[in-house]
């Protein structure tokens, strides 16, 4: 009864659970990524789903989706019991589901993505394209998710992707949104007008399942919470009363500093001296206009922004990835500008990319080999061009343990771990090859709460060691609780220098250009 | 989208552009008015158009359109020099060469077997599945449209005997490369070859050493009424086989189940993003076999055109590469019906050249056939450019 209809306004509090799961049970082999789970989200609601990465919300979400049967549990909608076999399924149910790697075809429109499987056609199967766009726009109006119907997906912003993901959930009428991790990819901005989004959906009675691993988010959002830790349901709280150092120490079952602990820095000599920098980007845009930096050995200085002001190209010159067109870069007393990778891994500086899959692994690798690319020309572990298989085996087992790397020993593939043991594996080569400079480009980005505090503790320990580090972050957080000085980067150039007690308002605004520009 | 969004780089339709094809067509009237009819005997005038040519090449060169400058550029040098060599030569050779309704005529009937196997070559392409194996489906075409018209007594019978032995092989590459996820470029591979050894071994068996018997049913030409004696027309496409209009208007037919059907919509998917044809509830794997089969289905019909309408008989290997050059055509004409039309009618005018190219010189004769490589090689290289083929094109689909 309830599936034809859809609730336009119905109060918050719902007697019934537009969807409930009971008693989820799903092995591979003899792996249990869910164990007995109990879920269960009413109408007008957000119901989070937090966890550190592998803990069993992606495979939960499998499961309601369709992709994967479970083996034991039920799955009831509307109050009845239902088989979810497949995604044509779960979406036949008013079940939609917004992924994280966005299910769009890139080469073809708004309208084409948002109406494929389900198409308005005219006599003879031809597409109504017109009838498309029609819906897009009225769908894309009542909930004040504007995008054009006729941009090419592959044109547009990611923000606006994940809109067209929700908008066609809504098309294909959707009464359950589910969201799986849909900040990870987002700025800021954008993170703030999906919240909107939100809650607009929640007034009409929507009920949201929203997945992810930031503790702040999900405060902000959810009414309730539930946390799965190792596959299994620990518990399910109400927000009110829920604080991120409560929700942390549930997900991952022990007391977690949120903010690392630091001494003071002791800066010896300068280590990186950036002169009158200029950059251009892809489209020979200025991307970094004329900064000038230094970082002293055994401090951490971060660079803060808001994504896309120049971060990218002034890492890239200065781990000779790409060539400045003016200015001076100085490793430890080495003029390295121009020289290419090499002559930067020459004088020592060691790179933590900001896209692991891209720059950081080669996934289709083994996780020695991966821990050998940066080194394996050193005598110990490769002699007259052959490589030491044994060596190179050996010392990655250590560095392994060093690293506290789980999901698989040095033959495993690097794309068969998760994102948090993948960055640790990166860190570790980078920081095994005993660099003076260490540039780290968002080295938390898409970790969870516990790898996040392994990677700052780390970054702490090997400032402390007298590494010169250059932080790259977009976190507020991660900027002031690790950095000894932040510098603030806006349109390419540097607003300022700040203390790493500053206060967010005031990073803020120069993080949005609304200062006078007091060049550092 | 469709058809605005070919090939066109985004905000750039300009100038530049329109220079770029202007100065293409003048290139090709510098080297076509020293022909019949026209047959202007000095250079001069296609000099000056073959400069003007690449003068507009030029200029879209340095506006950006860098390969259709350049390509303008080659042409108007390759049209002066045609040019040239034209009125150097004598009217009656010009004559006996371009006689263009026979041109024309020529053109289609090496065009037509080509398109049919690239029409076929562009569905399967578009759903994900790379189809080498359009040769061998031609192949078995080829072989079984003779036989099946041979021994049913009928050309339509045998039409549907190639079509369904194409299907047939098809399922084998569909089975290799989309259910037990073979490379497939090897599985293609293998059945050019199973092709090769299936039709080897049937035509020795039934035709022996004598081969396959005359007096075959064979397609029919179309006798146009009006202007089947109307001068070039009349020539040209007057009395054009059957199966020719069939790949003809296979074009826009395929143009519109591409590009304004649901379910050319969903192929495409299927072709560039499987995984997310899968979520939105699209059978994926099902999808794919259509295709591949569809493509085994056309690709053999263009098979059965050239043993049981062009030639009129079998002999082994008759396909002699056709279904490769189909592939290219798929590829330069950037997996779109039209482009492909353009594609293989470029090369049959090359073929239909080459063969009427001996009249100047018999010791080149092998020569000129390389002419249609040739041509298609400078084009593909030198105009068309990059084509982007479908993302998930050659990529076996897992369901997670």
């Amino acid at each position: 009864m309830a599936d034809s209809t859809r609730p336009a306004l119905e109060p918050r509090a719902s007697t019934r659970p537009a969807l409930e799961l009971r008693g989820i049970t799903k092995k591979f082999g003899s792996v249990v990524a869910n164990d007995r789970v109990d879920f269960d989200v009413y109408p007008g609601e957000v119901h989070a789903l937090l966890g550190e990465n592998g803990a069993g919300k992606s495979t939960l979400v499998s499961v309601l989706y369709g992709l994967y049967t479970p083996n034991e549990g039920e799955i009831v909608v509307d109050g009845r019991p239902v088989e979810i076999d497949s995604p044509a399924t779960a979406i036949r149910l008013g079940i939609g589901m917004v992924h994280q790697h966005f299910m769009l075809v890139p080469v073809m429109t708004v309208a084409e993505n948002l109406v494929l499987g389900h198409e308005p056609t005219r006599s003879g199967g031809l597409l109504d394209l017109k009838a498309a766009r029609a819906r897009v726009r009225e769908i894309s109006e009542r909930y004040g998710l504007a995008v054009d119907p006729d941009a090419t997906i592959e044109d547009v912003t990611v923000g606006t992707q994940q809109r067209v993901e929700i908008l066609r959930a809504l098309y294909r009428g959707a009464r359950i949104l589910v969201l799986d991790e849909p900040t990870a990819v987002l700025t800021a901005q954008e993170v703030q007008e999906l919240m909107d989004v939100l809650q607009r959906l929640k007034q009409d009675g929507t009920g949201i399942v929203f997945i992810s691993h930031k503790l702040g988010e999900v405060l902000q959002v959810a009414d309730r919470i539930t946390v799965l830790r190792h596959g299994r349901k620990i518990d399910t709280v109400r927000r009110e009363g829920a604080t991120e150092q409560s929700l942390a120490r549930l997900v991952v079952g022990r007391e977690v500093l949120l903010t690392v602990e630091k001494s003071q820095a002791h800066a010896a000599e300068p280590m990186l001296v950036v002169e009158h920098l200029h950059v251009r980007d892809d489209r020979d845009l200025e991307a970094v206009d004329d900064v000038s930096l230094s970082v002293r050995a055994g401090e951490i200085v971060a660079i803060a922004g808001v994504d896309g002001n120049g971060q990218q190209e002034l890492v890239e010159a200065i781990t000779g990835l790409r060539a400045p067109a003016e200015g001076r870069i100085v490793v430890d007393g080495h003029d390295i500008t121009r020289k290419g990778v090499s002559a930067a891994t020459d004088a020592a500086v060691a790179h933590i990319p900001e896209d692991r899959h891209r720059r950081g692994l080669v996934l289709p690798f083994t996780l020695a080999e991966n821990l050998a690319l940066r080194e394996f020309r050193r005598p110990e572990l490769s002699a007259r061009g052959w490589l030491r298989t044994g060596r190179i085996r050996s010392r990655a087992t250590a560095l392994l343990r060093e690293y506290d790397v789980r999901g698989g020993g040095p033959d495993a593939y690097a794309s068969s771990l998760s994102g948090g043991n993948q960055q640790k594996v990166a860190i570790a080569r980078e920081i095994a090859s005993d660099p003076k400079l260490l540039v780290a480009h968002q080295p938390t980005r898409g970790l969870d709460v516990g790898a996040i505090e392994f990677v700052h503790r780390r970054l702490i320990e090997e400032r402390d060691r007298g590494r010169a580090i250059l932080l790259v972050s977009l976190e507020y957080e991660e900027v002031r609780s690790l950095a000894d000085r932040i510098l603030v980067i806006y349109e390419g150039r540097i607003m300022g220098e700040f203390a790493p007690d500053a206060s967010e308002e005031e990073l803020g605004m120069a993080m949005t250009g609304r200062q006078a520009a007091a060049a550092g | 989208m469709s058809v605005g969004a070919i090939a066109v780089a985004p905000g750039r339709v300009g100038a530049p552009r329109h220079l770029g094809i202007a100065g293409l067509i003048l290139a090709v009237v510098a080297w076509v008015i020293t022909l019949p009819p026209m047959l202007v005997r000095t250079a001069v005038p296609s000099a000056i158009i073959g400069v003007l040519a690449m003068l507009a090449g030029a200029i879209a060169f340095v506006g950006d359109e860098r390969r259709l400058g350049s390509g303008a550029i080659g042409l108007g040098l390759l049209a002066i020099a045609g040019a040239t060599g034209n009125t150097n030569s004598s009217v009656a050779h010009l004559k006996v060469v371009f006689t263009w309704s026979i041109l024309v005529a020529a053109m289609l009937r090496y065009a037509t077997p080509l398109l049919l196997a690239a029409l076929g070559g562009i569905i399967s392409e578009r759903s994900g599945v790379i189809n080498i194996g359009l040769e061998g489906m031609m192949l078995m075409g080829a072989f079984f449209g003779i036989w099946g018209a041979d021994v049913l007594h009928s050309w339509v019978l045998g039409c549907l005997v190639a079509i369904a032995s194409g299907a047939l092989l098809a399922l084998v590459h569909a089975w290799f490369s989309i259910h037990l996820r073979a490379n497939q470029v090897v599985s293609g591979t293998g059945i050019n070859f199973l092709a090769l050894g299936i039709t080897g071994y049937f035509f020795i068996a039934d035709y022996g050493s004598n081969g396959t018997p005359s007096g075959i049913s064979q397609v029919p030409g179309v006798k146009l009424p009006l202007i089947q004696h109307v001068g070039f027309f009349g020539g040209a496409i007057g009395n054009a086989n059957l199966l020719t209009w069939i790949a003809l208007l296979l074009v826009p037919a395929l143009t519109v189940f591409l590009f304004r059907t649901r379910w050319g919509l969903r192929l495409r998917a299927v072709g560039e993003k499987p995984r997310a044809a899968d979520t939105v509830g699209l059978p994926v794997l099902r999808t794919r076999y259509f295709a591949v089969v569809a493509s085994g289905m056309l690709a053999a019909l263009g098979g059965a055109y050239l043993s049981d309408a062009f030639v009129g008989s079998f002999n082994q290997n008759m396909t002699e590469g056709r279904g490769f050059i189909a592939l290219a055509a798929v590829i330069f004409g950037k997996w779109r019906p039209v482009g492909a039309l353009i594609a293989v009618l470029l090369f049959g005018f090359a073929s239909a050249l080459g063969d009427r190219l001996p009249t100047f010189s018999q010791s080149a004769a092998t020569l000129f056939q390389a002419l249609p490589y040739v041509l298609t090689l400078i084009a593909v290289a030198g105009v068309v450019g990059r084509s982007r083929a479908p993302a998930s094109v050659g990529i076996p689909y897992v369901k997670e």
